[in-house]
């Protein structure tokens, strides 16, 4: 009986578990090249990310410069 | 590491369509392609709003999942790309974006489908970087020179924000909390600094 009902319980909870959603899908095709591995950047990572963080910049119209530049 | 995304500010864009021009030039996209367009709410309707909307390099890609060539990566930058050489046209990838990205030109009679085609970020793809058959299949390679994509660089009212993730939220951020209402949005005293509308010195002396 005890058998049983640990059986039962297998079966009713086997259903609880989750399958993870986030697993990394394989990619098929050619290896790319590195956005900072060009003539540019010469494989230098820290002056490709500060390139673009600084070219995000000139997006905000309330930067301290833009204002400088009103008066 | 970055993770690059778009921002549409919905109360700047002014349905110009220069960034779909932009696009289109930049990458020489074909006829038929429309890597980016402008999706218009209440058209016609005072108080209407539109906004730009291309692939947006989801964290976590619907087309990536089910394609079934498994052709889609992501970049160090967090960029979803595709490679041309292995997609096979099925369309799964259309069916499966929330944003109807994906783009697949006609490439024959009968209605016949060719490889997926889709917004890069100005990333290019599995090429070597700036090479001929990366331009051809993908596009220029702006990140790469260090530039940012040129549909929200070529933005008039700088509506649509590219880049990374933190960077862009944080100048929405600053810009929603910064402005006013009304005309203050983006209006004369926003891109001129200074006011000389009448409708601004109702009442004042002369």
């Amino acid at each position: 009986m005890r058998k049983l009902a640990i059986v039962a319980a297998a079966l009713a909870l086997a259903a609880c578990h989750e399958i993870p959603q986030d697993a990394v899908k394989p990619y098929a095709g050619k290896e790319d090249t590195k956005a900072y591995a060009g003539d540019v950047f010469k494989g230098d990572k820290v002056a490709y990310e500060k390139a673009l963080d600084q070219r995000a910049q000139y997006q905000n119209d309330y930067a301290p410069f833009r204002e400088a530049g009103k008066q | 590491m970055a993770r690059m995304k778009f921002i549409c500010d919905a109360e700047r864009c002014i349905e110009c369509n220069g960034c779909a021009t932009a696009c289109k030039n930049e990458h020489e996209v074909p006829w038929g392609v429309n890597r980016r367009r402008l999706v218009t709410v209440n058209d016609g309707v005072p108080g209407e709003r539109s906004i730009s909307v291309a692939c947006m390099h989801c964290t976590d890609a619907p087309c990536m999942a089910v394609c079934p060539v498994d052709c889609f990566y992501r970049t160090e930058d967090s960029i979803v790309l595709h490679d041309k050489d292995l997609c096979i046209g099925c369309g799964y990838c259309f069916y499966a974006c929330p944003f109807g990205a994906p783009q697949f030109p006609q490439a024959g009679a009968f209605g016949l489908r060719g490889k997926m085609d889709k917004c890069t970020f100005c990333a290019g793809g599995p090429e070597e970087n700036h090479s001929v058959e990366e331009f051809r299949k993908y596009g220029r390679n702006r990140i790469a020179e260090g530039k940012l994509p040129a549909c929200a660089e070529m933005c008039s009212t700088k509506a649509l924000l590219a880049g990374d993730s933190a960077v862009i939220a944080k100048i929405y951020k600053t810009r929603v909390t910064t402005r006013g209402k009304g005309e203050a949005m983006w209006g004369w005293k926003m891109a001129y600094g200074g006011s000389e509308k009448v409708s601004d010195n109702l009442g004042a002396k002369t």
